[in-house]
């Protein structure tokens, strides 16, 4: 278990140092020079390159340009936004707890309804709903999330007006106490589900065939043949077995959800990172725009080697296994 | 007579094959009409997508199919045009992943040991990136042109193929035929690249399939976010231009919306058609 954990964490620990290092390297190759990137501007003021130069040591050789950059962003500096001058940790700080909140409640949705669905319809391969929601599991795939969420704008918001368009809370309205939190839920809903319904097919898909896999091998075979009662096989044997897949697909579908999540919240204008990477690259804020991309990185990265323990604990042929 | 007889065969079990799976069949099609009004789409559009009628925000009428965007433009002859764009990128994006993804996995299933686990390596990591985020940012600072877009997609989506080659090569390489091309003196280069890749290659086509889909779809997200070749006309476009004018004019944004979906949806359709004419013994159990 103890090497399990090493191994994940060692993987963990390259993901971060190669975003690093490709955010690093496309400093160093994009058109124009460093500073004018890092500053923002095609002739920043003498004082201001000389800054720049002196803590990103823009003299030095590119290796040792390498080390100092890692040395700034180990004492948690990302830079400073072009846009408003302040340091981009601050900023990303600030704007990570709406994200969040929404990565994490579409998730726990997705994750419970597509397994549940899934299981559903495998116990009923071929059946009307199955046909069905397969259909729709590949509608929705098809589907950009952003022309979704806009659809859900126009139908919901602009036509019905049972949901507000944009924003998180209602800033008229001052809410405080359980209003506050309700204000924040109604103004969830379409981001939410927007998310939830794209993230689905993920979560249905791999539960679907795993669990019609697992119910193909032979020791369901031999329950039956002792004549053990369908249900109590498919409780007891096959949902143990077969719930396991669905879990590892979770960790990768939270790196993708992230995209998802960032794009919905500029088409809602959701006030988290999302929303303010619009902003950053309208106006081309490469610092802002690279300390989003680190964070992400790290925090997918992170979240991958929970999973994987998680998985580890539970799936005992992972932690033994080489 | 003869041959020709043969060849009729062929066809017509292919035909056959694609009939008997709806997937594949429904997909074909759409894939077949969008090729058409891709390569003729003069003929099938009303107005010049690029120029900048007096209408504007006009509703669906008998003039303009589909109304006009904020700018006076036909959204129909856009949409038309569109269909070069997506079909291009999604397209080229695809090859470009499909050629790394053949190589790297071939190389790593077939040579084994050292390659092997470094290039499994490389290929967890880029699992695990946000790479919508690197793309991203590669196109702010490169510039968003038709040809950068459709390079980055391509070089950050290989991971599934490379995976999906290793598997084969592994399984592939302990194969007779194998050992009889060793034994006749075979370089291991031309092993991998005459036997090896091309009995191998077919999950990789469907799975190209399947990143056709996912490119045509990066494109629209990044033209979404401003991020298009201005140049071009594309789907993506359209519904970031339309998004201004999302509720006093929701023609623009979405019947450009429904284009993109029925377009993923095609590819999807084939990618998945054709996983399941190579595995039927898996597919028929579902």
């Amino acid at each position: 278990m103890g090497s399990f954990i090493i191994r994940r964490s060692f993987t963990g620990i390259l993901i971060i140092f190669v975003a690093i290092f490709l955010n690093f390297m496309l400093i160093q190759l994009a058109p124009g020079d460093p500073i004018s990137i890092l500053s923002g501007q095609d002739s920043p003021s003498p004082e201001m390159e000389e800054a720049l130069r002196e803590k990103y040591g823009l003299n030095d050789s590119v290796g040792v340009q390498f080390l100092t950059y890692l040395r700034t962003l180990a004492g948690g500096d990302l830079g400073e936004s072009i846009l408003s001058g302040r340091p981009v940790s601050e900023m990303i700080a600030e704007r990570i707890g709406p994200t969040l909140m929404l990565t994490l409640t579409t998730a726990i949705f997705a994750l419970l309804i597509g397994t549940i669905l899934g299981i559903y319809c495998a116990r009923r391969p071929g059946s009307k709903l199955d046909n069905l929601l397969s259909g729709l599991s590949y509608l929705f795939d098809s589907m950009p999330s952003f022309w979704l969420g806009m659809m859900f704008i126009l139908l919901f918001a602009s036509w019905l007006g049972i949901f507000p368009t944009s924003g998180m809370i209602d800033l008229r309205a001052n809410h405080s106490g359980i209003a506050y939190y309700i204000d924040i839920l109604h103004h969830m809903f379409l981001p939410a589900t927007t998310l939830t319904l794209l993230s689905i097919p993920y979560f249905f898909r791999i539960t679907r065939s795993s669990v019609i896999q697992v119910m193909s091998e032979d020791f369901v075979t031999t329950l039956r043949a002792t004549g053990m009662k369908e249900s109590r096989i498919f409780n007891k044997y096959v949902l143990k077995n077969s719930i396991l897949p669905t879990i590892t697909v979770f960790g990768i579908t939270i790196a993708y959800m992230i995209t998802g999540v960032a794009i919905i919240e500029i088409v809602f204008s959701w006030p988290g990172m999302g929303s303010f990477m619009l902003n950053a690259i309208s106006r081309r804020d490469y610092p802002l725009l690279m300390g989003i991309y680190l964070v992400l990185s790290i925090s997918v990265a992170v979240t991958m080697i929970v999973v994987d323990v998680l998985y580890a604990f539970i799936d005992p042929r992972i932690r033994y296994s080489k | 007579m003869e041959i020709k007889n043969n060849n009729q065969n062929i066809f017509k079990k292919y035909t056959n094959k694609i009939n008997e799976i709806k997937q594949l069949k429904v997909g074909a099609i759409l894939l077949i009409l969008l090729l058409i009004v891709s390569i003729f789409a003069p003929v099938f559009a009303t107005h010049d997508p690029y120029s900048l009628g007096d209408e504007m925000v006009a509703a669906p009428s008998s003039t303009h199919y589909l109304g006009t965007d904020g700018l006076g433009r036909d959204v129909f002859s856009m949409i038309i045009y569109g269909t070069r764009t997506s079909l291009m990128i999604g397209i080229v994006a695809a090859l470009i992943s499909g050629v790394i993804g053949t190589l790297l996995g071939g190389i790593a299933g077939f040579f084994g040991g050292k390659i092997d686990r470094l290039l499994t390596e490389v290929n967890n990591i880029f699992l695990m990136m946000p790479t919508f985020f690197l793309i991203l940012i590669v196109v702010a600072l490169f510039g968003s042109s038709l040809i950068n877009v459709m390079l980055i997609i391509g070089l950050t989506s290989w991971v599934g193929n490379a995976r999906l080659m290793r598997a084969q090569a592994m399984s592939l390489r302990e194969r007779t035929f194998i050992m009889g091309a060793y034994s006749i003196g075979e370089k291991k280069w031309k092993i991998l690249l005459k036997h090896i890749i091309p009995n191998g290659i077919f999950p990789i086509i469907a799975n190209t399939t399947m990143i056709i889909s996912g490119a045509i779809l990066t494109e629209a997200s990044l033209s979404f976010l401003g991020l298009g070749d201005p140049n071009v006309v594309s789907w993506g476009q359209i519904i970031y231009n339309g998004r201004e004018y999302m509720t006093s004019a929701w023609w623009i944004s979405t019947f450009a919306g429904i284009v993109v979906v029925l377009t993923v949806l095609s590819f999807y359709l084939i990618g998945d058609g054709l996983n399941r004419v190579l595995s039927p013994k898996l597919h028929d159990q579902n």
